[in-house]
């Protein structure tokens, strides 16, 4: 991967974000291929932690949807 | 969170939280392009993890 | 397979491949205009012109048409060939030099100016159209004309009728020469439009095969036969031809299939009203819409992506109204008498989604008659649109929409409230449609000997409301009556329950138990991961290098076995999976394909059917969150497979068997509240074969039913009422409790125990389920001088009156109703629902006893939804005069010897009138018991009323967010008999689903508590929405928090929340997703 490209570590709860992000590749939308998804059960998973280990083992940003 | 980040010396633009519904795809696709071009933005200055001056003590 | 060189490298192709097929494959790029997929090459356009040399000589070849064959050496990046591309390109820009798509590749192969001399045409006769027409079968038009004058046209140039004007040869034309307009002008006799998409009410156009909606079940793409090429002119089959899995057959034919039942349930639905018949809406002008076409519009996955405009130019729209009752409430311009019931609540929701999408400079109207808002928190709906979001709503029928001259704007002419004749323009106007049944449904339930009702809705009783006339048969949704998503939703439930009533004996005779396989038991072994990625025919492969991710995922540690399938959800491969998985004894699976939303069970199966715990799994998405988002960027694709490989495979190695706890279920029920939501639930249940305790805390049953007169079809309520009592009282799997109090509820789903002092005498009866029906109380008015004379009276006094035959009504003059009495107003802002059909009915009455009697009703809104309009219809054709009045300016009652004097202000004369009657009826608000006590029991919500909080308002309106635990009748919110009773069944078929076994499951991945760590602070206890966590209260963990298996969801929030890491989320616990975290960015 060229170093320019930044990795985004995403936490996406199933039943939400998860099941959008689905229908965006039923419906053949784009967007940039920068996202890592994690799917948790609820983003009352959630934990500061996660964000914090994240963006130590070096993701370029966290982005958590619910 | 985004404090305490800033306070680390993390810019809190490399934290986004976001409400999606699931049938919001279009929202998903907005968000994600947003998230990620914040993200370069940042990319492009100097060095990443470096913030001058924390606001917040 | 033949192996050949291109550009010096050696490559693979099957027999009869043509070169650019190859170089495709190879990622050689070779331009070509004239050559598609689904039609056979014809070397047209020179193009794609290479070098071939043959052992002896170089030779020029149109490579789209050319076959491969053993030892060929081919060169494209030579001089010599970029040359000869490079002069075609000149030609080809002399002859269309005003082309886009020609101009477009001459520059990216850097021609920019042609040496020849320009013509003026579109058209490079690629003969993609005339070959693609030939395949569909059409042959309408052909190359034409020699040399110089060689064009596409049809035979002697005229219009035929052998164009089917199917579009394929615009879809095909590489320059845009071939259009929609062209096709119509120059091709066909037949009418050339695009195919409108049903679903977004033909604001977009859609393909002869497709998928109805994004989310239609089944997800399967169906054929239009009526515009499909093949079914119209015998040719094209692409389709079959290039499905991979052979799944489309163009023989297959209607089939009779006769099954054999033992009950019927009708559910077709309804149509929208179309508005085209009306001439005065101008629907045919593009800013007059549809509610449905409104609905679409906003929609975030509609054809506009939720961006509001204006149809005519696609500005967005400064102002929009909605006219109210198009299609509904009208007998002389449609034959649709009754109200819809749901089209004020669905424009009040599109005025203020449109407010929330375009801000709130966007003026939105309501055009309306009487605001209809009578279902549960309706009401504050409508007042925070009117109040906080700012919807204009103005009382006045719109006869007609004027466009504006020379504008886009369209004008509305009104008569205000005073009489005011006033005009406005908007930008938008909307058609608020109503429901009706449509032709063939009239049709088909006059085969099926079923009776319909005036407005040709499915004929119910109120005692009975899914029952059609015809015995076992029973309908529900709007089919029934015109009714919103909650109340279908009911319906639909209790017509399953009613269906089940009369089939009870057959339960589960029909059953087939799977035969289960012995688990493995994996612990204490050493990780063996196999890692099956799908290409999922060319939607993953497309895009993501599979082979490349296969090879990386064999390096990753603890990886035994990976492997690639065509369909990895396909029948065949799960079977071959089982054996890979028994055959490598493989103990951790990572599947990469599409969704685990809608795949995972199945391949869990597979892993039980592999004897493996089918919790050993991880699931990534590489389709829909990869190849299909990212398709312009193969190479990045690729990388994030990778990683989401590679995170995967992390957490399948941490993820430990899990087991679904069993739990009993107890078959008995118990049903608190013996009224008639109660005593219906209490029987359908019995009539179920279950065992039922009701339990009442009067020493009658009946409810609030003992106090009403009639029903509003007029059917006589305490004839019913006894029957149904005698029922109850006589069925043999019913145990009454009268006089009973709820003394504590212990337990959770299956397992409730309760104990109940009955007649001041305690005892304990096990449950596996609850129906709470413990229904509401008429509200006593403060105001309105009640019970300050005895002429003024409540709704169910003047039914007692009816029903003790009281003289003295014979004797009145003058009656008055005074409606929203405690309803609709600060404090208890929600309407009572039945008080308006009430006191028509009753008004309806008295004229009956005295049809000189002066009788009045007054009123805020005439909420007579559904076919209980006719009512109101009546009751003005029989002289019962309706003046309204508002919240700001209530009647005043003033009590006088020989009258009650009331003054409201007439809102047409605008100015005070005294009534002066003998009786007044005040429609007092229903309110709820709000019995805390039984909500803490069962651990059920409140909302602010005092009305209980279903789970979800459409989707499980009979049961509450605890399992176990279900909801029905007035305790929900104030409704009518037959909305009751439907409940009841609701309610019951909810139950049922849970008593029919005899144990369930919980799922694997729950929360669990390390007592060791736990400190007792009770975060989990109090954060928990469904309850779950509890202290402990004896054994050696007293006092330390514990979950409850049964009860526990999994979201995870106990887990985050627990401050000494004592919580574990299986399947999702901390260090999992850690590791996770820990392999998104390789190791270094």
């Amino acid at each position: 991967m060229a170093d320019n490209e930044p990795k985004i570590l995403s936490f996406l709860c199933n039943w939400c974000s998860y099941g959008a992000a689905d229908l965006a590749g039923v419906s053949r939308m784009e967007y940039p291929s920068n996202i890592r998804v994690i799917r948790i059960p609820c983003t009352g998973r959630m934990s500061p932690k996660f964000i914090l280990a994240g963006l130590r083992q070096g993701a370029d940003a966290v982005w958590v949807s619910g | 969170m985004k404090n305490l980040l800033e306070h680390m010396g993390i810019e809190p633009e490399r934290l986004h939280f976001s409400w999606i519904s699931s049938a919001e795809s279009t929202k998903f696709v907005d968000v994600a392009t947003k998230v990620t071009e914040a993200v370069k933005s940042l990319e492009n200055k100097e060095k990443k993890f470096v913030k001058t001056k924390p606001k917040v003590a | 397979m033949i192996t050949f060189k291109l550009n010096g490298q050696t490559v693979q192709g099957e027999e009869g491949q043509y070169i650019i097929d190859v170089a495709e494959q190879y990622g050689v790029e070779i331009p070509t205009l004239c050559n598609h997929k689904a039609l056979e090459p014809a070397g047209m356009c020179r193009i794609c012109a290479v070098e071939v040399f043959d052992g002896r000589r170089t030779r020029f070849v149109t490579s789209c048409n050319y076959p491969i064959w053993e030892g060929m050496e081919v060169k494209t990046d030579t001089k010599l060939v970029s040359e000869g591309r490079k002069l075609i390109l000149e030609l080809l820009l002399a002859r269309c030099p005003e082309t886009p798509a020609i101009r477009e590749l001459a520059d990216k192969y850097g021609v920019t100016e042609t040496r020849f001399t320009k013509g003026a045409d579109t058209c490079i006769i690629c003969g993609l159209c005339t070959r693609v027409c030939e395949k569909m079968g059409a042959r309408a038009i052909s190359l034409t004309g020699r040399g110089i004058d060689t064009k596409v046209d049809t035979a002697y140039s005229l219009n035929t009728e052998a164009c089917f004007a199917c579009g394929a040869c615009a879809f095909m034309c590489p320059t845009g020469h071939i259009t929609l307009d062209r096709i119509k002008e120059h091709f066909t006799t037949h009418r050339a439009e695009p195919i409108k998409s049903e679903y977004d009410v033909g604001l977009q156009g859609r393909k002869p095969i497709y998928v109805p909606y994004a989310q239609a079940v089944p997800n399967t793409p169906v054929i239009d036969r009526d515009v499909c090429m093949h079914f119209k002119a015998g040719g094209c089959r692409i389709c079959s031809e290039i499905c991979p899995v052979n799944a489309i057959d163009h023989s297959m034919e209607d089939e009779t299939v006769e099954l054999e039942v033992g009950s019927v349930i009708l559910s077709p639905g309804f149509e929208p009203f179309d508005p085209s018949g009306l001439d005065f809406y101008n629907y045919d002008h593009p800013n007059v819409i549809t509610s449905m076409e409104m609905e679409r519009m906003l929609s975030a996955s509609g054809p506009t992506g939720g961006h509001l405009i204006r149809l005519s130019d696609h500005q967005e729209p400064k102002k929009i109204a909605w006219l109210q009752c198009v299609g509904s409430r009208d007998m002389n311009r449609c034959d649709n008498a009754y109200c819809s019931s749901v089209c004020c609540m669905y424009a009040v929701k599109e005025a203020v989604i449109a407010k929330e999408h375009a801000g709130d400079a966007l003026d939105c109207s309501i055009f309306y008659m009487d605001m209809r808002t009578p279902g549960k928190d309706f009401e504050k709906f409508y007042d925070n649109a009117k109040n906080k979001s700012g919807v204009n709503f103005v009382r006045s029928r719109v006869h007609t929409i004027t466009p504006v001259q020379g504008s886009d704007e369209l004008e509305l002419r009104y008569a205000a409230e005073n009489g005011d004749i006033k005009t406005d323009k908007f930008d938008i106007v909307v058609l608020s449609i109503g429901l009706q049944i449509p032709p063939e449904l009239i049709a088909m339930s006059r085969d099926l000997g079923i009776d319909l009702s005036p407005g040709n809705f499915c004929q119910t009783t109120t005692f009975d409301p899914v029952a059609t006339s015809r015995q076992g048969i029973f309908a529900c949704g709007a089919f029934q009556g015109p009714k919103d998503i909650p109340q279908s939703v009911i319906d639909s439930s209790a017509a399953a329950s009613a269906a089940a009533e009369i089939l009870a004996d057959s339960r589960n005779t029909r059953t087939k138990e799977k035969e289960a396989v012995p688990e493995r038991n994996v612990l204490g072994e050493r990780p063996r991961i196999g890692i099956f990625i799908c290409r999922c025919g060319t939607n993953i492969a497309g895009v993501v290098d599979v082979p490349k991710v296969v090879e990386y995922a064999e390096s990753l540690p603890f990886v035994e076995y990976v492997d690639e399938n065509m369909f990895s959800c396909s029948q065949d491969t799960q079977e071959n999976m089982a054996n890979i998985i028994a055959d490598k004894e493989l103990n951790r699976i990572v599947v990469a394909a599409c969704t685990p939303k809608t795949h995972e069970p199945l391949f869990q199966e597979t892993l039980t059917d592999a004897g493996l715990n089918k919790y050993l799994f991880e699931m990534t998405n590489i389709r829909n969150q990869d190849s299909w988002v990212h398709k312009n960027n193969p190479g990045l694709a690729t990388e994030k497979a990778k990683d989401l490989v590679r995170m995967a495979v992390a957490k399948v190695a941490q993820m430990q068997p899990l087991e679904e706890t069993e739990l009993s279920i107890n078959q008995t029920a118990m049903v608190v509240g013996g009224g008639i939501a109660g005593m219906s639930a209490a029987k359908s249940l019995a009539d179920q074969g279950f065992e039922t305790h009701l339990v009442e805390r009067d020493d009658h049953l009946g409810g609030q039913a003992v106090n009403l007169h009639h029903t509003a079809k007029g059917e006589p309520v305490a004839e019913n009422l006894a029957q149904l009592i005698s029922r109850v009282t006589s069925h043999d799997r019913i145990k009454l409790h009268l006089n009973t109090g709820i003394q504590n509820v212990d337990g959770f789903v299956g397992n409730f125990k309760t104990i109940l002092t009955e007649n001041g005498k305690e005892q304990e009866i096990e449950h596996g389920a609850a129906v709470l029906a413990t229904g509401a109380q008429p509200h006593t008015p403060d105001e309105y001088s009640y019970e300050k004379d005895k002429r003024i009276i409540t709704s169910l006094e003047l039914d007692e009156k009816f029903r003790q035959k009281d003289p003295s009504l014979e004797k009145i003059n003058g009656a008055a109703f005074i409606q929203c009495v405690g309803s609709r107003e600060p404090g208890r802002m929600y309407c009572s629902r039945v008080c308006c059909t009430h006191s028509i009915e009753n008004a309806i009455e008295l004229k009956h006893k005295n049809p000189d009697m002066n009788v009045y009703i007054l009123y805020r809104d005439i909420r007579t939804y559904g076919e209980k309009e006719y009512l109101y219809k009546q009751a003005r054709q029989e002289g019962v005069i309706f003046i309204r009045y508002t919240l700001e300016d209530k009647p005043k009652v003033e009590v006088k010897d020989k009258s009650i004097a009331i003054t409201v202000t007439d809102h047409i004369l605008n100015r005070p009138v005294e009534l002066n009657v003998d009786l007044l009826t005040l429609a007092t608000a229903i309110v709820p018991f709000a019995d805390e006590k039984l909500a803490n029991f069962f651990k059920v919500p409140m909302n602010e009323d005092g009305f209980f909080i279903e789970r979800h308002a459409k989707l499980g309106p009979a049961e509450f967010a605890t399992d176990g635990v279900y909801l029905c009748g007035m305790a929900h919110y104030p409704k009518p008999i037959d909305e009751s009773i439907a409940q009841a069944k609701a309610a019951v078929s909810r139950a049922v689903t849970l008593l029919s076994r005899t144990s369930i499951f919980s799922s694997g991945t729950i929360a669990e508590v390390d007592p060791v760590f736990c400190a007792s602070c009770g975060v989990c206890v109090s954060i928990c929405p469904y309850n779950a966590p509890s202290f402990a209260e004896e054994g050696r963990n007293a006092g330390k928090a514990q979950i409850n298996p049964a009860l526990c969801k999994g979201c995870g929030l106990c887990t985050a929340s627990c401050r000494s890491g004592a919580i574990h989320l299986k399947g999702f616990d901390t260090d999992q997703i850690m590791s996770q975290i820990f392999e998104m960015n390789e190791a270094v």
